[in-house]
């Protein structure tokens, strides 16, 4: 990999920018191997730079060594099929802006056991991954716990669990006020998905608020030993939530993204009933996930608890 | 499973209730106490271009309360349905394209929105509005929390709040809480305020009141305390060793507009400086809060302003200009004088323009001006705050026929949000030439964002009891105690001068002698 006319480039570039000063809020560096993922990457990423004044370097791992691309001083892209992995840490080294974190975003699977991604992440302030974005199963969501387990000091965030924000929202809202009382006597969680790491990550997340351990492939206990079953079904479009349902003795609490796809409805029926409410789901973009990520998700206790939480429901399930 | 906080987020609440452990960390737990909201005046111009469209942007946004009602108070006769559709057509108007009412959010808003046609001095109205209240906690489930919004013109403030107290509105039955933002302004000089504060505080206490000034929820102006407070340097600079003075501007370009009526009796040193520009010089001149709890603030604020000694009368004339605008051109366009206003005075003696030069008198600022303005008709709308700070204590470098400027910090408010700094560098060549440079940095384009309107972090602020970007009252006293002189000394004055600048020029000569160096608009 030859970075000097890369240089030159940015340094030509530079000069005809003139004497407009230039913000700089991290260096983004983009890992991927699809071309059709590349494609997505390069207009998400332009978008969140376009809000966060950043210097992208986009490793493409789909072309060769000879392929780079200057744009602007701020837009750096690479190919590095044969690159070596420490070769590319070099290259990031290089060419990212001087005092300014750096976030990789690793499109591509083998977290754990990719050579690139361990020479990447070794400079990298925060790591954005995706863990439902290359298929709907939950491969790369195992992956992801295992490696957040073996390595608990790299700062980390998914996507796939920043997507759930509302739903954590409109779950929340169920239980506010006295109806936090049924917490404790919730026996049954029911949620339909289109990917299965939303899906596991939603209840991770509930087991780890709830102190719910995992005790089988269906099921899990709360901390007066009851069981609570579980049911994962995957209904309705790729990394988006369709339902969930949490039942209790007395009551059912179910909030549902209506025809429009724009909202969700929550109902409560039983001892708690409550008139029908409404929130927005307000998907937001990759982009936004992304600067969500960078802004709130670094090593969130919250996320650390609720994935780990998935980890160990996924190895009842797996197992 | 790793173990968490649940037993200590399982303790009880005030209300006998088990705290939500799903509550915690969640990133849009910004306001979850369900609510009714009750804007008086909801007929009115504020209401429909601001209040409205905020309350929509935040349910839009998912930030409102999901158990929340609005409830509309107001002369206009309407029924519900009537205002449900009113509101409709104002959103229709005030919403960009992509946020119009439409489909569940708006079926389910119009749903939780009610009125009562009302006159204020008629006790039966309020009764009628306590009877709503109580039925939207028991149809929606807003817990009995009640935030009352006063949008109506000042005059009617004491008589609303009274009528609130005898319909038992004060507090809520039911265990829920009660809150009251009042809009600007709070009074119309000293006396006034002091009025409506007796009238206030016999019903509310301090903690239950919520003085609203938008400029405090503009982004920049939040800003002004990450600038000072999450840097390291400027804090050790931002004192009157190295700081020759700070210039606070907020300009606009229009005039009165329909304002007429209402600005004849106010003008400029009513209208910006007492509460918008005196807001911001505190925010500037303030020392560091111990926390950034809202009465630390707003403590600090108060203290700051407490060191401002307001000019005795007979030096109004030396630390202060006034300015009315007669006819001139802006944009390439000729406008009319003021007193050609609609509702104007032929013969007014409001000012449309206040310059005011103030000094605080503590450790950091002593012998450093504040020079504070704020003007109708100017060129351009522009509010910032300029930091000049002193001239190099010695010369060596450079030709001898440039001139070394003093450094400028600039924060600039509106309409371009964002922070630019003066600096001197060396001109490339063989010379020692040296030349101003700018640095600039934009939020527009820093952050590639539009900062959210004011309106919608102050509502959802005083839905969840946050005081910070309120204005206290002592503070509120503080600053009619400082401009006090210059009222008094002013309306009882008639400036034949009047008008003494044309719309679009930079303002009066008068200001000029007051300080010659004010930056260009």
């Amino acid at each position: 990999m030859n970075l000097a006319p890369v240089l030159d480039e940015m340094e030509e570039s530079f000069r005809e920018r003139g004497c407009d000063a230039n913000v700089a809020t991290m260096t983004i560096v983009v890992f991927f191997e699809d071309p059709a993922i590349g494609e997505l990457a390069r207009e998400r990423i332009r978008r969140l730079a376009s809000k966060h004044p950043s210097r992208v370097v986009l490793l493409d791992g789909t072309q060769g060594d000879a392929m780079h691309r200057v744009e602007d001083c701020t837009w750096i892209e690479l190919g590095v099929k044969e690159s070596a992995p420490e070769m590319m840490r070099a290259a990031v080294a290089t060419l990212r802006a001087a005092d300014a974190p750096v976030v990789l975003l690793w499109i591509a699977r083998g977290i754990g056991s990719d050579p690139r991604f361990s020479a990447l992440s070794a400079d990298a302030q925060t790591v954005v991954y995706n863990s439902s974005l290359l298929d709907t199963g939950h491969d790369a969501l195992c992956e992801l716990a295992a490696y957040v387990e073996r390595n608990p000091d790299v700062v980390i965030a998914d996507i796939a669990y920043l997507r759930l924000a509302p739903w954590q929202e409109s779950v929340a809202i169920f239980f506010d006020g006295k109806a936090s009382l049924e917490l404790q006597d919730l026996e049954r969680v029911e949620i339909a998905c289109g990917s299965e790491p939303e899906a596991f990550y939603l209840l991770g997340w509930l087991a780890s608020r709830l102190q719910w351990t995992s005790e089988s492939a269906d099921a899990l206990t709360n901390r007066a030993g009851k069981h609570i079953t579980f049911e994962i079904d995957r209904q309705g479009e790729p990394r988006r939530i369709a339902r969930i349902a949490l039942s209790s003795s007395q009551s059912r609490f179910v909030a549902e993204i209506d025809k429009s796809q724009e909202t969700i409805s929550l109902q409560v029926t039983g001892s708690n009933e409550h008139g029908s409410r409404y929130r927005a789901i307000e998907n937001p973009g990759i982009a936004a996930l992304v600067e969500r990520a960078i802004l709130w998700g670094q090593n969130d206790r919250i996320f650390r608890a609720a994935l780990a939480a998935a980890g160990e429901i996924l190895a009842h399930t797996k197992g | 499973m790793p173990d968490e906080t649940v037993a200590a987020r399982a303790a009880t609440t005030g209300d006998g209730a088990a705290a939500n452990p799903l509550r915690e960390g969640l990133s849009e737990d910004r306001i979850t106490n369900p609510c009714s909201a009750v804007f008086f005046g909801a007929s009115g111009d504020l209401f429909k271009r601001m209040l409205l469209p905020a309350l929509y942007r935040m349910r839009l946004r998912g930030t409102l309360p999901t158990d929340f009602a609005l409830v509309g108070f107001s002369r206009t006769a309407f029924d519900d349905d009537g205002f449900r559709e009113y509101c409709r057509q104002q959103l229709e108007l005030f919403m960009p394209s992509g946020a119009k009412p439409q489909g569940t959010l708006w079926e389910d808003f119009a749903r939780r929105t009610s009125y009562v046609t009302a006159d204020f001095n008629d006790t039966s109205h309020f009764a009628a509005l306590k009877d709503r209240l109580a039925q939207n906690d028991r149809d929606f489930g807003t817990a009995g929390n009640h935030l009352f919004y006063l949008s109506t013109p000042p005059p009617v403030f004491p008589e609303i709040i009274t009528q609130l107290k005898k319909a038992g509105l004060d507090k809520s039955q039911n265990g829920g809480w009660t809150r009251i933002v009042v809009e600007k302004p709070f009074g119309t000089d000293l006396a006034s305020a002091r009025t409506l504060q007796a009238a206030i505080e016999a019903v509310f206490p301090e903690n239950e009141i919520y003085r609203i000034d938008h400029y405090l929820g503009k982004e920049p102006v939040q800003d002004i305390i990450a600038l000072r407070f999450a840097n390291t340097i400027f804090e050790p600079i931002w004192n009157r060793n190295y700081i020759s003075n700070v210039q606070i501007t907020s300009a606009e370009s229009l005039g009165v507009e329909e304002r007429g009526g209402y600005y004849d009796h106010a003008g400029a040193l009513r209208d910006m400086i007492q509460n918008h520009v005196i807001n911001l010089l505190a925010l500037v001149a303030m020392e560091a809060p111990i926390s950034s709890d809202a009465d630390d603030i707003r403590s600090e604020k108060y203290k700051v302003l407490s060191a401002i000694e307001p000019p005795a009368h007979n030096d109004v004339w030396s630390v202060s200009a006034r300015g009315q605008y007669g006819p001139g051109t802006i944009d390439g366009s000729a406008v009319k004088g003021y007193r050609q206003e609609q509702d104007v005075a032929p013969e007014s003696n409001t000012e449309t323009f206040a310059a005011v030069k103030l000094y605080i008198e503590n450790w950091r600022w002593a012998g450093v001006p504040f020079y504070l303005r704020s003007g109708k008709r100017l060129p351009r709308k522009l509010s910032e705050i300029a930091v000049t700070f002193k001239p190099i204590p010695h010369r060596f470098y450079g030709e001898s026929t440039d001139r070394i400027e003093s450094n400028v910090l600039v924060i600039k408010i509106e309409p371009d949000e964002g922070i630019s700094m003066r600096f001197e560098a060396k001109v490339p060549g063989p010379k020692d030439h040296i030349r101003s440079v700018f640095m600039d940095f934009n939020y527009g384009t820093g952050f590639g964002v539009q900062s959210p309107p004011a309106y919608e972090r102050l509502i959802g602020d005083a839905m969840l009891g946050d005081q910070t970007l309120f204005t206290r009252w002592d503070a509120v006293e503080r600053a009619w105690e400082i401009v006090t002189p210059m009222l008094e000394v002013w309306q009882n004055t008639k400036d034949f001068s009047f008008p003494n600048y044309a719309a679009g020029s930079q303002g009066p000569e008068s200001a000029k002698k007051l300080f010659s160096d004010w930056r260009h608009l």
